[in-house]
């Protein structure tokens, strides 16, 4: 009598706790979307940004070139080329605008200080998806997830690796 | 990109009436807010339910457990419990601040009760401790809930790296850095005086070090003075001073903050001996930004907020003879002297409230994002996700 209520408190247990796997991970997979997104929108800002610093008095039209074409492949490109794409604009703007504080009038200023504002907001976005995609590579290579299949069709996220100190 | 003012709830975790670090942290951003516009409401354990502000909830009276090196007044059991998944279904929060939600506390209860956009603030620095082995997998899936982590500091988020391996965002505590700019220096606390603020009957806050260092520190400068202020005992102290040095010493008890400023304003040098347990040091930022010169011991939390010695001395933790010298160095040079305590002020600056709020709204803009509002959790979401797909 007692093994048989050990055996199915035992059951219980195992299926309490598979269902509790499942929605962690579902709620993982749910974040990585949702910080990802996020991060997206902010750096298609800061492309946008980019492209217009490209048009306004700040950038000669060398430079004006180079980050434009930067900021058109930090804006096509896919998720698996983008951290690249858009370390590439994080370069174009640095060499940009390591040299270039002297001749700015008050627009410029303006969208050089945009530009500041979404690079720290980028950092922390950036921080927060690397966290979700680390933690959900963690959880997806445990047994029982991969035994059980908990993580059903969700695709296996991709890891970001943008450089911040490039930023 | 926020639109509009944000309903918040904090949980801090220890009991709201007694002193520390995290309340006061508390207190400041619920204040700040409150005062941006958005809706703000603080749940806290307390012992005296009567004196509490109009933002914060009571969740019950708090029990002491022993917890890295101190008392820690904190809650939890299953009647807490309840209180905290009332508070979070009625409160209809958009975001929720969890601080050091990685100790038994109603912060770990609410991660465990609430879905949805969570940010999580640690504030303790801790060596590595075997114990995580065990509560490791507990917590993981807790804390795995928040959508964002922030560290007081980079010792802080090391901690957090070492124990839970996961990352966080560095942002510092907050001050409010102009009430300490128009301190006015008071005569009788200029000349040699070293100051050194703070509960002085605790081990880890350095006194002791500062005791040792001194016989030295007045054989080179015989008119030194060392003010004390903050609560405690100053006759046992007094005790075990040597009697041809007592008159250097002065305690002054509580001082008001207006006080501390005027405080920080006429020293010479502001002294802190910590011998560790320390996070980030808001004290010394508080220091700094007064205009005093500090000297600190190198433990990390110190040595990261002072820029590694470059807006103020640092000397090796628990080495009185070491911590006279550089005393002695600055006591003679003044030039030298003000050159750390202007660097310092221009430092403390940057801790004050409006940058550092800026800083912690933004990530919670950047948690709100693409998420409904905080509910209660329930663990059959998978399950309902489940079966409404099989109705379709």
């Amino acid at each position: 009598m007692t093994n048989w209520v050990a055996i199915a408190f035992f059951l219980l247990f195992s299926l309490w706790y598979l269902s509790f796997t499942a929605t962690r991970l579902d709620r993982l997979h749910h974040r990585v979307e949702t910080s990802w997104a996020n991060l997206d929108v902010l750096l298609q800002k800061r492309a946008a940004v980019a492209l217009e610093i490209a048009r306004s008095d700040i950038a000669d039209p060398a430079s004006s070139m180079l980050l434009t074409a930067a900021a058109y492949q930090a804006r096509d490109a896919e998720i698996r080329n983008r951290s690249q794409a858009e370390s590439g604009l994080s370069g174009a703007l640095g060499l940009l605008l390591k040299d270039s504080f002297h001749l700015s009038t008050a627009a410029d200023n303006a969208l050089l200080t945009e530009l500041s504002a979404l690079t720290d907001k980028i950092r922390v976005a950036i921080a927060i998806h690397t966290d979700a995609v680390t933690r959900t590579h963690f959880v997806r290579g445990k047994f029982v997830v991969k035994v059980f299949r908990l993580a059903g069709t969700a695709p296996l996220p991709v890891t970001y690796e943008f450089e911040s100190d490039v930023l | 990109m926020l639109t509009g003012p944000l309903k918040i709830g904090i949980v801090c975790p220890y009991s709201w009436d007694t002193p520390g670090g995290v309340q006061n942290h508390i207190r400041d951003l619920a204040e700040f807010l409150i005062q941006a516009g958005h809706q703000v409401s603080v749940l806290a354990p307390a012992i005296d339910e009567n004196d509490l502000p109009s933002y914060v909830v009571n969740a019950g009276k708090p029990i002491s457990i022993p917890y890295n090196g101190a008392v820690a007044r904190v809650l939890f059991g299953p009647v807490a419990f309840a209180r905290v998944r009332q508070w979070i279904s009625t409160g209809d929060f958009d975001l929720l601040h969890l601080h050091e939600p990685a100790i038994p506390s109603i912060s770990l209860l609410a991660c465990w009760a609430a879905d949805g956009p969570m940010v999580g603030t640690f504030h303790a620095a801790a060596k590595r401790q075997k114990i995580i082995f065990a509560i490791g997998p507990i917590l993981e899936p807790a804390i795995e809930k928040l959508s964002a982590r922030i560290a007081v500091s980079e010792a802080a988020r090391l901690t957090l790296t070492d124990h839970l391996d996961t990352d966080a965002v560095v942002i510092p505590n907050g001050i409010y850095a102009s009430r300490y700019t128009d301190g006015v220096a008071q005569s009788i606390w200029q000349g040699n005086t070293i100051g050194f603020i703070g509960r002085f009957e605790e081990p880890r806050k350095g006194l002791s070090v500062l005791l040792e260092a001194l016989p030295v520190i007045a054989r080179f400068a015989p008119d030194v003075r060392v003010l004390v202020a903050g609560p405690g005992d100053s006759a046992e102290v007094m005790e075990g001073i040597d009697p041809q040095l007592q008159h250097c010493f002065e305690f002054l008890g509580k001082i008001s903050e207006e006080d501390k400023a005027n405080f920080m304003s006429s020293i010479s040098i502001y002294v802190a001996p910590n011998t560790g347990g320390e996070s980030f040091g808001i004290i010394v930022a508080e220091a700094l930004a007064g205009g005093a010169c500090v000297v600190a011991s190198d433990i990390p939390a110190f040595d990261d907020l002072l820029g590694h010695g470059k807006y103020g001395a640092l000397f090796a933790a628990e080495d009185s003879t070491h911590l006279a010298k550089v005393v002695i160095d600055l006591l003679r040079d003044d030039t030298k002297r003000s050159e750390l305590a202007a660097a310092g002020r221009e430092r403390g600056q940057s801790f004050d409230w409006s940058i550092v709020a800026e800083q912690i709204l933004s990530v919670y803009e950047m948690s709100i994002v693409g998420s409904e509002k905080v509910h209660l959790a329930s663990d059959t979401r998978s399950w309902s996700r489940f079966l409404s797909k099989d109705e379709k």
